[in-house]
């Protein structure tokens, strides 16, 4: 199943790159280097996504201690913050072609770039050599704590902003952009559950080896204690 | 509850500030932070309101990652942190005099950064020294509630705190900054900086008190 979804996204997805360049009207102002937009934008959404999973799979984990609860939050948390720094690369090239800067303080880009830093931490934690349970343990609170973050970084950035003059005005959408950016982001939303899935999958097969693998080792030092 | 609390803070002020080595280093890096940015600059040039608020808040974010690292790292070289869980009270107590131990060493330390951000970097206090006080303590209430919280989890380990906390503290940062420009005289910058401060204080003492007992016990 969870195949099904990844291999049925990437295929969307790949639909959705003849639409962008293809259906899409091109924007008046900005020209053709506005259709990275339509792959910014759902990077963007899903790595919030997976963000909010993070937080909800970390406060059930932290309930009820299901090892598969924080497989499902270290999943969401790698590919959200992958996601994210694709978002970050795609805003930053989409800026300087378009405004002539590399980087502006919206709120959206900073709270997506903070949201990064924090999630890196959560990924620094899982690469220590902690105890299992520990770990589990400190991952979900961090993830807790970073989503609690979220509204009150984007908060910040835009009382910050204020302060500061716009590089750029944002504008609406017109109702092809916005089909398409719809498509865009239904495409991306079904491949990211197939390889959230995936990635869940895999980390709990690998726990279950582990676990297979030290019961053998200390079976074979009993054995030989008695022998 | 309160009084283990109390009791807590007591001792690991009594082990951070007769021992002196702790706060000593915190404060020597904010100095250290503070006269860079003071270097930086031109000769003869002024450093603006917001950029000395900022110096003034990384010497005291720097000093707060220390000071969590030391006060965790305290029962951690003597091996009591069980002894600690042990004792019978709510591990929230543990939270809050951890918490309020690390409130005053910072704003012991704040008592060192503030004369050398208005001497070296020369600025004057403008306004209601008050307001300006409670603006201080609402943000220095807010690093303490989740350096505590997150120091827990660094054990002792300042670089990994320093990683997960300093992502997390940017809204609180970016207040004290807004509410320092003000105070140092630069009047724009009253924006809903004290709320947010507020804002972020509510949501990390309650996450604290929800989440440390999962943190601080453990399953070592």
């Amino acid at each position: 199943m969870a195949a099904f979804f990844a291999i049925a996204g990437g295929a969307a997805l790949a639909m959705c790159q003849w639409l962008v360049l293809f259906r899409a009207p091109v924007e008046e102002s900005m020209g053709i280097v506005q259709k990275i937009f339509y792959l910014h934008l759902p990077l963007a959404w899903w790595a919030l996504a997976s963000f909010f999973v993070v937080f909800l799979a970390s406060a059930v984990y932290l309930a009820r201690r299901t090892p598969r609860w924080d497989h499902l939050a270290r999943a969401a948390a790698e590919l959200g913050l992958l996601l994210a720094v694709l978002a970050l690369c795609t805003g930053v090239l989409w800026g300087r072609r378009a405004w002539g800067v590399w980087w502006t303080w919206d709120p959206r880009l900073s709270t997506t770039l903070v949201m990064c830093l924090a999630y890196a931490g959560y990924m620094a934690i899982r690469g220590l050599g902690m105890p299992r349970r520990r770990q589990a343990l400190a991952c979900a609170v961090l993830g807790i704590v970073a989503f609690l973050d979220v509204p009150l970084v984007f908060v910040s950035a835009r009382i910050w902003r204020s302060i500061h003059p716009a590089v750029f005005a944002g504008g609406g959408l017109d109702a092809d952009m916005a089909a398409v950016a719809g498509a865009c982001v239904l495409s991306m939303g079904v491949f990211w559950a197939g390889l959230l899935a995936v990635r869940a999958a895999q980390l709990g097969q690998t726990c279950r080896l582990e676990t297979i693998q030290r019961r053998k080792m200390a079976r074979n030092m009993e054995e030989s204690w008695t022998t | 509850m309160l009084r283990l609390s109390m009791a807590i803070a007591r001792k690991d002020l009594a082990l951070c500030l007769l021992r002196g080595s702790g706060l000593l280093q915190a404060v020597l890096l904010g100095l250290v932070l503070i006269f860079i940015f003071g270097l930086a600059g031109e000769t003869g040039s002024v450093v603006d309101a917001r950029t000395a608020a900022a110096a003034f808040w990384l010497s005291s974010l720097f000093c707060m990652v220390l000071v969590f690292g030391r006060l965790f790292g305290l029962e951690e070289g003597a091996g009591a942190r069980s002894l600690l869980v042990l004792c019978g009270a709510p591990v929230q107590a543990i939270w809050l005099g951890k918490a309020a131990a690390g409130f005053v060493l910072v704003a012991c330390g704040q008592c060192v950064f503030l004369p050398a951000t208005l001497v070296f970097l020369g600025q004057d206090v403008c306004g209601p020294l008050w307001r300006w006080a409670a603006a201080l303590a609402l943000v220095d209430a807010g690093l303490a509630a989740l350096g505590c919280l997150l120091g827990a989890l660094g054990h002792g380990r300042e670089g990994l705190l320093s990683a997960l906390l300093f992502p997390l503290l940017c809204p609180l940062l970016l207040a004290g900054i807004g509410l320092g420009a003000q105070a140092f005289g630069n009047p724009g910058e009253d924006r809903g900086w004290l709320a947010l401060a507020a804002a972020f204080d509510a949501v990390f003492f309650a996450a604290g008190l929800a989440l440390f007992g999962f943190v601080f016990p453990g399953d070592d």
